[in-house]
């Protein structure tokens, strides 16, 4: 008999918390940024080639559709990062208990705000 | 929290003696090796991002020559190459550890497996490529 699999529990046999949401965010974040370094790459070669392919680059990741995209790289990043030091200090053995690991994740979900904030704001000031 | 003192500690004894007898006893391929690659990549990955996404941002609303001569200059021409090496050998790890979790089948996870790292070693090869023209000058 086939039994269900992790993902297909989620939306009917399991309660979402904190815990299992930043986790599956922690991976899907981080294929996100995955995506995201194929851009990178393609930004560090039209930079490296100017002219017509620097300028094509350029105009789409000024348009709105490549500021959205670079909008939610910035979260996926901010979020990876903050929840990758977390992950680290599972690593190192620090704060395993649940009242940490909930407190530890609010923190993770703020520290991500506050950054991505910060940063957009000094793009728009910057501008 | 208590005792978190000597937790690090028990930790690193934990992993030797756990390395000591995988070594001996099971099947463990490049787990470790593995595991020790995403924690180191990780680990440099926090200045080198947090330097690339600042630097990005003081770019942001530039045109093509200071981005070019951005990465002209030694410093950022050499954190840029090292920030990518780590950022695909941290994808190649992380998306392999998803992949094994969600590809049941042996044959298709072998081939997703070489497409990233095929995709990967791909994209070094060209950021290296594209950051060593604009250092050396063309």
């Amino acid at each position: 008999m086939e039994r269900p699999l992790s993902p297909f529990m989620f939306p009917t046999w399991y309660r979402f918390q904190i815990t299992s949401v930043l986790s599956i965010l922690h991976r899907l974040t981080g294929i996100a940024l995955a995506i995201g370094s194929i851009v990178l790459a393609w930004w560090l070669v039209a930079v490296a080639a100017g002219g017509e392919v620097f300028a094509v680059t350029h105009a789409f990741i000024a348009s709105p559709i490549g500021v959205i995209l670079l909008f939610g790289w910035s979260v996926a990043f901010f979020y990876h990062l903050c929840s990758g030091i977390r992950h680290l200090a599972w690593d190192a053995g620090y704060g395993f208990d649940i009242p940490t690991t909930y407190r530890s994740g609010y923190a993770v979900l703020a520290a991500t705000i506050a950054l991505t904030v910060l940063a957009w704001l000094y793009v728009w000031l910057a501008a | 929290m208590k005792n978190t003192g000597s937790l690090p500690n028990a930790t690193a004894e934990r992993d030797q003696t756990i390395l000591r007898r995988v070594r001996h006893l099971g099947s463990a391929r490049n787990g470790l090796q593995e595991w020790r690659l995403q924690r180191m990549t990780a680990l440099a990955l926090i200045p080198l991002g947090l330097y690339f996404v600042a630097s990005m941002l003081r770019l942001a609303t530039s045109d093509h020559m200071s981005a070019a001569a951005w990465l002209a200059s030694p410093v950022p021409a050499l954190l840029t190459i090292l920030f990518m090496l780590a950022v695909l050998a941290h994808a190649v790890v992380g998306l392999r550890s998803i992949l094994i979790d969600y590809v049941h089948t042996r044959a298709r996870l072998v081939a997703a497996e070489l497409a990233v790292r095929g995709a990967a070693v791909l994209l070094a090869g060209a950021s290296v490529l594209a950051v060593l023209k604009l250092f050396l000058g063309r």
